[in-house]
């Protein structure tokens, strides 16, 4: 402490020294940064200024900005007055006397004329400001525009009067007629109306307004249920015991095969009952049958913890998938009767509605039955296994977790190795799942055999870290290398499709069969080492699978995925609404769970120590903390995908910005116009509101 | 009877919170815990219904080990321990009844939760658990519409609809001033002579203690420094407890 004292002053003058340096070089490496970023846009001050750009942005401005949105119908105002050709002897100009009623009339001077010479002509109480043009009429009655200073049309001044000079045509044989001039003006009548670009935009409009209310509403429950896997505050804690989850993890596919023909089977058979495919006696008989049922599965959480309660709550899980199938079934067979049913005015839009549910249902019921069957499966697995995972022997532990562990591995890698059988770059996958469960298995190695479950000290948790990262690499690149990876990323070629093993419904090829055969062994070492006691952290793998696939979704524009969608589905709407859902879902989705990650944990505190179970702490403690929140980034997604659908048409996904395509690619900027103009307003108005319910929310 | 055994508890930060600690309380005791800000007082009750999990060490409570239990156990014992909280820890966008009422949720088909749907027999307890605390008529306010005080007497309610067998306290009139800390110490002590409940309440001031508790347990540095009757404590086992320039003020 003395020591240092005296020496201090030297060093922090040195260290200003440096941090200035430093500051420099941030400095001129910023400005280098900035300077590359001007030449790599091209920006040009030379351009701007040729005169033929010049002219070319004004007019598509002055178009832009004369929206062509209005129209209105002419009548053709025609006043004329007698002509002689050559004066005879003694002719006087007769004097023009105004008509009593204001309406206009013309005067000539002199009222005869030879052929070339210039006679004057007048004009009184016409409209102002509006174009004429004076046609001769000779003694044949043809007509003739006579032009006026080299033009066709002048202008008729503010006051309603004009005066212009005519030359008298050359016609031939045509001395001594009596011709006349007539002057012609194109006069507004009726009230302005709409342009038919207007109309068509107005209809577009409305397209474009519900296209982004419907996808936004349509992501708000998916977005809502993933934001809770996405929030970190929630899931960090959760974990389960390893042997548990392995228990899960391999009834997962299996009750996901049985439930996807089973239960599927159930729902179908009560759609079909319930749509009117059956008798309708049947059917309210099946109505009553599963609402009582439904009614008699009310039960309350067992109070016992015997293993005949949990075989006998295992039987009831069972029963209730059946009714909560049969219930989606019994919906969605509804839903199509009703579609079938009204067809006409406002209940026929209603029934299509109610229709399109009911037969997304009957779509989705074999995953619909294959969710449940799982989740059903996996419930009842664990219900029974939990006990018996919880007294066995260390040793015991080991080697059942050393097999379901296998087992689980191998069932990993296995999906993920089918999904990445689709697409050369797909196969990352594989490589990238294995690399994250062999980055598990050196750390839980040296916990167990080096540290024997003392405190990790500093030096423990960074050399755990090393191994981690070695495991990681080490799997990755094996994996890579065994799966041939690399080559098909190269050459875009998929792994060859043939059976290496096949089993009942299900022809596994060489490739799956060598990613699951990684997954065996790895899973095998993880979980012998770990033992099916150990606490895996699922809320952070949930959280952090969540997480990637949100970011990654939202770093794909919605005008790519719309792309993709109108390959799909067709140009039109419907190609912009799923763009536009899976974008908000992926977005709405961050958002929401942002919120979860901002609320007091005040409130989950208390209800977990009333015992309440984690649904009923996530309903009371958390849900009315994020309703506001929820509301306002919702209304703020509403008005992002108003602004978005009006250019998803640009690649076809409906809306407004189709039409504006158009009207630009033909140059026509005053239809053009129109759009941009219902465009601004549009987005002023949902900006205006969104801002005004947040602020009313937040 | 609550028995707990060498308990430990080390924060992942290496943090030693508790330092085996091994307690005796029989059923119906008022136990208050004192000790300085970081003694060990929170982690302690934390660790009796495990909102924290300790690191060693057994906790029995009427001859279940509740270090042992597992999830769906543990949901059984901690409905049976009702918890109130320095910061009230109410959902302040909730009604008042909502809040109490969530107190149950223990002891509810968890299928209800997706409906809001509380069965009328549980408002009706919920009312007279607000009757009890003297609030009857702010069933319908928000919570964050009431008082600090009244705020806590809701989370005493809300304890009361899972009819605890013991109540722990988490400093609860630490945000309260003197007036309302009395009114609320009042209910637990209430709690704890007509319901026979057990109540262990970790507390700033020893004067509060002194007034209400059968019995004082001092922590230091997550270490028991004292376990007796509040009228043994004297200047020197304050000062012990508290540290050398502590001086013992009252709270009135």
């Amino acid at each position: 402490m003395t020591q240092a004292n005296p020496s201090s002053p030297a060093p922090s003058r040195s260290r200003a020294a440096l941090r200035r340096t430093l500051i420099l070089i941030a400095v001129a490496i910023v400005l280098v940064i900035f300077a590359y970023g001007w030449q790599v846009t091209e920006i040009n001050l030379e351009r701007p200024q040729e005169p033929v750009r010049q002219t070319n942005v004004t007019n598509a401005l002055r178009e832009l900005l004369s929206p062509n949105v209005l129209t209105q119908d002419y009548a053709t105002l025609a006043v004329s007055i007698p002509f002689q050709i050559d004066c005879p002897e003694g002719f006087e100009t007769p004097p023009v006397t105004p008509p009593a009623d204001g309406t206009p009339y013309i005067a000539v001077e002199p009222a005869c004329a030879s052929s070339s010479e210039t006679v004057t002509l007048t004009g009184y109480n016409f409209a102002s400001n509006v174009l004429a043009r004076v046609t001769w009429i000779d003694g044949d009655e043809q007509r003739r525009i006579r032009q006026v200073d080299g033009q066709d049309n002048f202008t008729i001044g503010l006051n309603g009067t004009f005066s212009v000079s005519i030359e008298v045509p050359r016609i031939r044989g045509s001395a001594g007629e009596l011709h006349a001039l007539e002057v012609q003006q194109a006069v507004p009548s009726g009230v302005p109306r709409f342009t038919d670009t207007t109309r068509e935009v107005l209809d577009k409009m409305v397209e474009t307004i519900f296209l982004a209310l419907i996808a936004t509403a349509i992501s708000i429950l998916p977005s809502a249920i993933l934001s809770f896997f996405a929030a970190h505050n929630l899931m960090r804690a959760v974990r389960m015991s390893l042997g548990n989850l392995l228990v899960m993890f391999t009834l997962l596919p299996l009750g996901f095969l049985v439930g996807g023909v089973l239960l599927s089977e159930v729902g179908g058979f009560v759609l079909r009952l319930a749509s009117g495919q059956g008798g309708g006696v049947e059917t309210t008989g099946l109505s009553l049958l599963v609402l009582g049922a439904a009614v008699a599965a009310r039960r309350m959480p067992t109070s016992t913890l015997s293993f005949e309660a949990r075989l006998r709550s295992a039987a009831m899980t069972l029963i209730g998938a059946v009714i909560v199938v049969a219930l989606i079934g019994l919906i969605g067979g509804l839903g199509l009767l009703a579609g079938r049913t009204f067809t006409e005015g406002i209940p026929g839009v209603l029934g299509n509605f109610v229709g399109s549910l009911g037969r997304l249902i009957e779509l989705s019921l074999p995953f619909i039955g294959g969710a449940i069957g799982a989740f059903a499966l996996t419930n009842v697995g664990t219900a029974l296994t939990i006990d018996a995972l919880k007294t066995i022997s260390p040793a015991v532990s080991r080697v059942i977790g050393g097999a379901l562990g296998g087992l689980g591995g191998a069932i990993v890698l296995g999906m993920s190795a089918t999904v990445g059988m689709s697409a050369a770059w797909l196969g990352l996958l594989t490589p990238v799942v294995a690399a994250i469960m062999g980055g598990a298995i050196l750390p839980l190695l040296f916990r167990r055999v080096v540290m024997h479950g003392r405190r990790s000290t500093q030096s423990d948790r960074l050399l755990m870290s090393a191994l981690g990262w070695i495991g990681t690499i080490a799997v990755f690149a094996f994996t890579f290398v065994q799966l041939n990876v690399f080559r098909a990323m190269v050459e875009g070629t998929l792994p060859p499709n043939d059976v290496a093993l096949a089993l009942p419904g299900l022809n596994i090829s060489t490739y799956v069969l060598t990613a699951m055969g990684i997954g065996l062994v790895l899973g095998a070492v993880g979980g012998a080492i770990a033992g099916t006691r150990a606490a895996f952290p699922v809320g952070s793998v949930l959280y952090s699978m969540t997480r990637t696939i949100l970011n990654g979704l939202r770093a794909i524009e919605p005008l790519i995925m719309g792309l993709v969608f109108v390959i799909w589905v067709g140009i039109g709407p419907f190609a912009g609404v799923l763009a536009l859902t899976l974008h908000s879902i992926a977005s709405l989705g961050k958002l929401y769970s942002e919120q979860i990650e901002n609320i007091d944990t005040g409130p989950i505190e208390a209800l977990e120590s009333t015992g309440a179970n984690r649904l009923q702490t996530i309903m009371y403690a958390v849900v009315p903390q994020i309703i506001p929140p929820y509301i306002a980034f919702t209304m703020y997604r509403w008005d992002i995908n108003v602004r978005m659908s009006t250019i998803i048409g640009f690649v076809g996904g409906g809306g407004v910005g189709f039409l504006l395509q158009q009207q630009i690619n033909l140059l026509r900027y005053r239809d053009a116009g129109v759009a941009v103009l219902a465009i601004a307003i549009v987005v002023s108005i949902l900006d205006y509101a969104s801002a005004a319910i947040r602020e009313r929310y937040v | 009877m609550l028995k707990i055994e060498n308990l430990t508890k080390i924060y992942d930060n290496g943090f030693k919170a508790l330092d085996n600690v091994s307690l005796e309380i029989p059923d119906g005791q008022f136990v208050a815990i004192i000790g300085l800000s970081g003694s060990g007082k929170s982690t302690l009750l934390r660790c009796i219904n495990r909102l924290i999990d300790p690191t060693e060490g057994r906790i029995i409570w009427n001859g279940i080990d509740i270090t042992a239990a597992t999830d769906d156990e543990l949901r059984l014992i901690r409905r049976r321990i009702g918890m109130i909280f320095q910061q009230f820890n109410l959902v302040k966008r909730a009604s008042v009844l909502t809040n109490v009422m969530s107190g149950r949720l223990g002891y509810l088909n968890p299928v209800y939760a997706l409906f809001n749907y509380f069965p009328s027999k549980e408002r009706d307890r919920a009312m007279k658990a607000l009757t009890r605390v003297g609030i009857p008529e702010k069933a319908r306010n928000r919570a964050s519409a009431l008082s600090g005080g009244q705020q806590q007497r809701v989370g005493i309610a809300r304890a009361l609809m899972q009819e605890p067998e013991m109540m722990l306290a988490d400093e609860p009139v630490a945000s309260l001033d003197p007036a309302t800390s009395h009114s609320v110490m009042k209910y637990l002590e209430l709690l704890n002579k007509e319901d026979g409940l057990t109540v262990l309440c970790s507390l700033h001031f020893l004067s509060l203690a002194r007034a209400y508790s059968d019995r004082v347990i001092a922590l230091k540095d997550g270490r028991i420094e004292y376990d007796g009757p509040p009228s043994d404590i004297d200047d020197d086992r304050f000062r012990q407890i508290y540290g050398e320039e502590a001086v013992e003020v009252e709270i009135h």
